[in-house]
């Protein structure tokens, strides 16, 4: 008891009251407080002490005081509200819809991203199949174009054959030509063509220098009807150059330089036939 | 107490009517432009508005609290520097009476016991008094103003608050 009088006595709690103390000395004294209620009962003898005498020392402030600063403290407290209203608010937003967007959007992206990725696939399987398309149609539309080529070819053949006008004369070896050589021509006197039978040339193969060339002997005189090449492989009708005469003495084949010559090398004449 | 834990507005209004006066009768004294001493009650009642969650009964009065909130908001406005700078030519020393002159008419005067009261207090115990409570002086500040030993300073302001209280009650 003597000593919690000596900290009653020693003025600590007059200073504790009036706020002249450092913190580790203001915890002591609430300790204290706490722990003997004498302490306390002094303190707060004290306190209302100086509560009264800040009361006997009042100043009323000015009253248009009271307004601006309640009115501050107001604003303040509305801010507060709005403010904790609006925290309440995005707990409760955040907490739910937040996680869902988020996965709902990463979804959204993984699906899409599947979706570019199989689109991609597939277009590339089409863009493969339209080529492969494209390459059949444009094989086949080679194909057409040939066999009409062809048609159109053989229609002409057969239109030779057909042509009533037309004569058939098989030009037959001469003693230069290998035995058995020959070449079938057909001639319209009336339409002054010349055709050559390529199926039925049956002559020894040309050199890259040389060339067969078909005359017809009118008057005596030779006239170039134009060059062919003695080829196994074709099977046309060539149509030479068109004849004007319409009476021929014969029809003979000289091997010449390759483009032809003006005037028949008499000596190389292979083939020679006479209607 | 309950309603201003609870922010409400009734709260704070009780609360500027209760206290004002005696606080800024301390402020007004710490301060002693007008204007800044009503910027520092505003402060002080932001301030305990906003720390009110940290206050508890256990450590005492509410009054007590909110004193030192509104006595170190005033002493740290007038050790500001610009506050400094504006106040130079102002005497310290006598200011403690020269407020009571200035401001005696807008006392209250249902405090009218303050003549006695001041007749209760010796001169020596007031002043040391005033100079703590009023003025924001520390204890050891003090002892260096008036120029006595700190043991004396403790027992001056002991035997004047036992004044007060014999006084009071």
């Amino acid at each position: 008891m003597e000593d919690i009088k000596a900290y009653i006595e020693s003025g600590i709690l007059e200073l504790y009251v009036l706020g002249d103390i450092t913190h580790d000395e203001k915890l002591q004294v609430e300790a204290m407080a706490a722990k003997h209620p004498a302490i306390k009962a002094e303190l707060d003898e004290i306190e209302r002490s100086m509560e009264q005498y800040a009361e006997h020392n009042a100043v009323e402030p000015d009253e248009q005081l009271r307004g601006r600063i309640l009115n501050s403290l107001l604003t303040n407290l509305g801010d507060d509200s709005t403010f904790n209203k609006a925290e309440d608010f995005e707990d409760n937003v955040i907490a739910l819809p937040a996680s869902k967007p988020t996965n709902f959007y990463k979804y959204a992206f993984a699906a899409c991203l599947a979706l570019l990725i199989a689109s991609g696939v597939a277009l590339m399987n089409l863009y493969n199949k339209l080529q492969q398309s494209n390459t059949q149609l444009a094989v086949l539309q080679a194909d057409k174009q040939h066999f009409a080529n062809r048609v159109n070819f053989v229609e002409n053949e057969l239109g030779v054959l057909r042509d009533t006008t037309f004569r058939f004369l098989k030009l037959k070896a001469t003693p230069k030509a290998p035995a058995g050589a020959s070449i079938m021509i057909a001639w319209s006197k009336e339409k002054h063509k010349v055709m050559v039978d390529m199926a039925n040339v049956k002559m020894p193969v040309n050199d890259k220098e040389h060339q067969y060339q078909l005359w017809a002997l009118v008057g005596g005189k030779p006239v170039d009807l134009g060059v062919f090449d003695a080829n196994p492989d074709s099977t046309d009708m060539k149509e030479m150059k068109t004849i004007a005469a319409v009476k021929t003495d014969a029809f003979a084949v000289t091997l010449e330089p390759r483009g032809g010559s003006v005037n028949p090398t008499m000596d190389q004449m292979m083939v020679l036939g006479k209607f | 107490m309950l309603a201003l834990r609870n922010r409400e507005k009734i709260a704070i209004e009780a609360l500027y009517d209760m206290y004002s006066s005696s606080l800024y009768g301390i402020i007004s004294r710490i301060v002693l432009d007008v204007p800044t001493a009503e910027d520092v009650l505003q402060e002080t009642f932001v301030k305990i508005w906003n720390s009110f969650a940290s206050y508890s009964t256990e450590k005492g009065r509410l009054f007590t609290w909110m004193v030192n909130i509104a006595r170190n908001l005033a002493i740290d406005k007038i050790r500001s520097k610009d506050f400094k700078n504006q106040n130079k030519n102002q005497e310290l020393e006598n200011n403690v009476t020269f407020i009571d002159e200035q401001r005696n008419t807008v006392y209250n005067p249902e405090l009218l016991g303050i003549k006695e009261l001041v007749e209760t207090l010796k001169p020596e115990q007031k002043s040391i008094l005033d100079l703590v409570y009023f003025k924001g002086y520390t204890h050891v500040e003090a002892a260096d103003e008036l120029g006595v030993p700190l043991g004396t300073i403790k027992t001056r302001l002991r035997m004047a608050i036992i004044q007060l209280r014999k006084h009071f009650n």
